[in-house]
């Protein structure tokens, strides 16, 4: 029991031999790892009972804001293996101010994911230019019929407000653009305003209503370290607040 | 001797009822002899190697019963965990077909059954006239026990016993030595202990000796995967194998 | 009448600890596993932690149709798993758990004799299983078998010579009589052989060639299903606790310890029991399967010198102290 049991050594140099360890060293130290091994946590996950504690990106299902789908296709005919299915017909908009023009947009009236050939590879979510497709974690949609895989908008909108908001930023990350922007619009606001208030009162400029740009010469990079909130000021990301409450 | 040791027994007084001890010797004993009967007269190998089991565990049983507790042990040690261990051992490795082997039958059936008898009866006179007048004495220590036997065996016949240990000395050492004349021949006798498992893939044994390089020959010619043909090609393979090997290690036992 | 009351109580403990014991070795093995393997073992059956899963495994089996081959030899098969398992059951008899009558099934004079003659038994099992499924794989399993108990048995008895020899006697309840505290070092190879070649007798891994699941798919018990088979998975519970048990008997002292000799010693006996059994667990997570050529040599040309050489010392120091 003491010994290796190999004889893949039969002849060691005498250096070998010199430096050779303890006979038995290395069945105590396959002990001792399992020995600690069992002392250790261990990883099983007892997932029924317990829910997993996926990371922020995992890739569960993928949902759909509605609102900021404008039937542009570009994930229907990006995908793979056209799992995704999108009806539309065109509205015509009465013009927004008397006398101007009629405008005609695109009403979704049908968007359908087909999950038994999705394969995950989120170019759909990628490619959408207006954000109205992401990814959720939610993972349990498993059905008896691989019919029943295909789900409709309404699915796919009830698990929008399950994704979760987006990680924060790095510490030592590059500024978002959109902040920077506000930002500046707000250095410029409150340089006007410091010159206003030297000078008679002059009307604000629309731009500036944001609520990062209300406060100036802050630390933007330790702010947004420190919000795991998306930044607001005049981005498109905005169109996902809605789900902000159902979100724990 | 156990007819003799039995019939004293009864004659005084037994350790549970006289009639008990006599009924339960006869009935062993019937068994026992039946089993004997059938281990040689089945046509079926395997099954012979069992009912040899239940022979010798049923004199096992019977040496119990003269209160040999010691003997019996040694008995059901011996002969039931070694002998005939190696016996199946013997037989599956070389061939151990399910169901009657036709030649089992030596031919010689009455000349077995002359000397069977010859030696039995001159067994029985034997014990019969050493044991005619001795009385055993069932008040004092058992006369089975290991510590009388311990004492008789080392006080009164230490030279006898030694001289039996040099014997299977010496039965060891020829068997060892036969072996390795052996091992020159592909039958290598390193592969006796190595090689039980022979056709097995990639169990690489005995590659390191150069005698041993005729094993895993003799495995691909069997076929890392065996034949559908089963068991009894795969084991015939083997029999040419490993023919001489169980001689060396019943020397060891 | 009170004899037979006796006797018959006697035989229900034991066969009562013969059905819990394996049970509860078995259960052990499957949480000690798990857990060196980072996971964490059953957890269902039963509700706490899983308690009842070898339970549950019993149920499973016994609903199982009991398949017997085509090709095979009918009543060799049914009968092997009952040679397998009877002899562990009538070594549990000898095994003493404390001092004085009341703590050993039924004292045997010559109890080392008895324990490893009934434990050579069992192996019949296998071979007969073995040979009797009509199965290539059954059959290199129970060659495998017996040629793994020619080489082991030979250390083991050897060991178990020595131990006799320290006590001056073959009587298991007397050898733990004789116990002093330093037989422990006195007798340490010894006892290192002896579980060593219990552990390669009863085909526990790192011996487990003649099962090897990975090769012969599982040996001698390929074809066994349903109630047979967890009789056969029983034998190797039970084995384990009969291996552990008489190791401690013989070199680790039995009831003696170094608090509550009175009355208590059976609590000595089983813990020492119990730890012996979570070792042999515990080789079981750690070391990998040994090669059918290793397997032998391990015991030839290291157990059996090994053991020659702890009889040697035994006897001088026996002769020097006396």
């Amino acid at each position: 029991m003491s010994r290796p049991l190999s004889d893949h050594h039969t002849s060691p140099t005498s250096a070998e031999r010199s430096r050779r360890p303890i006979p038995g060293s290395g069945l105590a130290k396959g002990l001792a790892v399992t020995l600690r091994t069992m002392m250790k946590k261990t990883v099983t996950e007892q997932y029924p009972e317990v829910q997993p504690d996926l990371p922020p990106r995992t890739r569960g299902v993928i949902g759909l804001f509605e609102e900021n789908c404008t039937v542009c296709m570009l994930c229907a005919r990006e995908c793979p293996d056209w799992c995704i299915y999108i009806d539309s017909h065109k509205e015509t908009v009465p013009p927004a101010a008397p006398g101007g023009r009629e405008r005609s947009r695109n009403v979704l009236d049908r968007f359908a994911i087909d999950f038994s050939l999705c394969m995950y590879c989120g170019i759909c979510i990628e490619v959408c230019p207006f954000d109205a497709l992401f990814w959720s974690p939610e993972f349990e949609y498993a059905e008896t019929d691989i019919r029943d895989l295909t789900h409709e908008r309404d699915k796919l909108r009830e698990w929008m407000w399950t994704v979760p908001a987006p990680p924060a930023l790095d510490p030592g990350a590059e500024e978002p653009k959109e902040i920077a922007a506000a930002r500046k619009a707000a250095e410029k606001l409150a340089a006007q305003q410091e010159t206003a208030a030297a000078q008679p009162v002059a009307p604000s400029p629309p731009s500036a209503t944001s609520p990062t740009g209300t406060e100036p010469h802050a630390d933007e990079q330790a702010r947004a370290a420190e919000r795991p909130t998306r930044p607001m000021g005049g981005s498109q990301q905005q169109t996902d607040q809605p789900r902000q409450e159902d979100r724990e | 001797m156990t007819l003799a040791a039995a019939a004293g027994l009864s004659h005084t007084q037994g350790f549970l009822s006289p009639t008990g001890v006599e009924i339960a010797f006869l009935l062993v004993g019937l068994v026992t002899f039946g089993a004997a009967v059938v281990t040689v007269t089945t046509r079926q190998l395997v099954h012979a190697a069992l009912w040899l089991v239940v022979a010798l565990g049923g004199l096992a049983v019977e040496y119990l019963l003269l209160t040999a507790e010691f003997i019996a042990w040694v008995q059901v040690l011996i002969y039931v965990g070694s002998v005939v261990v190696l016996l199946l051992f013997g037989l599956m490795l070389t061939k151990a077909p399910i169901g009657r082997s036709p030649d089992a039958d030596s031919g010689n059936r009455w000349a077995a059954l002359a000397v069977a008898v010859a030696s039995a009866a001159a067994l029985v006179w034997v014990v019969v006239d050493a044991f005619r007048t001795t009385w055993i004495d069932l008040d004092g220590r058992a006369a089975g026990s290991t510590e009388v036997t311990g004492e008789a065996l080392f006080q009164n016949w230490v030279l006898p016993f030694e001289a039996l240990s040099v014997l299977l000395l010496a039965a060891l050492v020829g068997a060892i030595v036969l072996s390795r004349k052996a091992k020159a021949t592909p039958t290598s006798a390193a592969s006796a202990d190595a090689t039980p498992t022979g056709p097995t893939p990639g169990n690489g044994t005995t590659t390191r000796t150069p005698t041993g390089a005729a094993t895993p020959s003799r495995g691909t010619s069997d076929g890392p995967s065996p034949a559908p043909g089963g068991r009894s090609s795969a084991s015939d393979g083997r029999s040419s194998a490993s023919n001489g090997q169980p001689s060396p290690q019943e020397g060891a036992r | 009448m009170n004899d037979a009351l006796d006797v018959a109580l006697r035989l229900l403990v034991v066969f009562v600890v013969f059905l819990a014991f394996p049970l509860i070795v078995g259960q052990t093995e499957h949480k000690v596993m798990a857990h060196m393997q980072g996971r964490l073992g059953p957890m269902y059956a039963g509700g706490f932690h899983g308690w009842a899963q070898l339970v549950a495994d019993g149920v499973k089996f016994a609903q199982k149709e009991d398949v017997v081959p085509a090709g095979a030899d009918r009543r060799i098969f049914q009968l092997a798993p009952a040679v397998a398992l009877l002899p562990y059951l009538l070594v549990l008899l000898a095994i003493p758990i404390g001092p004085g009558e009341g703590a050993v099934g039924q004292a045997v004079d010559a109890g080392i004799f008895f324990v490893l003659a009934v434990m050579g038994v069992g192996v019949l099992g296998s071979l007969m299983a073995g040979w009797a499924s009509a199965n290539k794989f059954s059959l290199l399993g129970g060659l495998r078998t017996a040629a793994q108990l020619l080489a082991y048995e030979l250390p083991m008895l050897l060991a178990a010579a020595s131990v006799a020899m320290a006590a001056g006697t073959v009587s298991l309840p007397g050898i733990v009589d004789a116990f002093q505290w330093w037989w422990l070092p006195w007798q340490i190879v010894g006892a290192i052989v002896f579980f060593v070649a219990g552990l390669a007798e009863l085909q526990r891994p790192p011996f487990d060639m003649p099962v090897a699941d990975s090769e012969i798919i599982f040996g001698a018990y390929t074809e066994y299903t349903g109630l047979r088979f967890a009789l056969f998975l029983l034998a190797e519970y039970a084995g384990i606790v009969v291996l552990c048990g008489l190791t401690t008997v013989l070199f680790l002292g039995g009831w003696h310890g170094p608090w509550g000799a009175d009355g208590l010693g059976w609590v000595w006996t089983l813990l020492k029991t119990a730890i012996l059994a979570f070792v042999v667990i515990w080789l079981r997570v750690t070391y990998p399967r040994l090669r059918e050529d290793q397997l032998q040599k391990l015991s030839w040309t290291l157990l059996v010198p090994l053991a020659l050489a702890q009889i040697a010392l035994t006897g001088v120091v026996k002769v020097v102290i006396q």
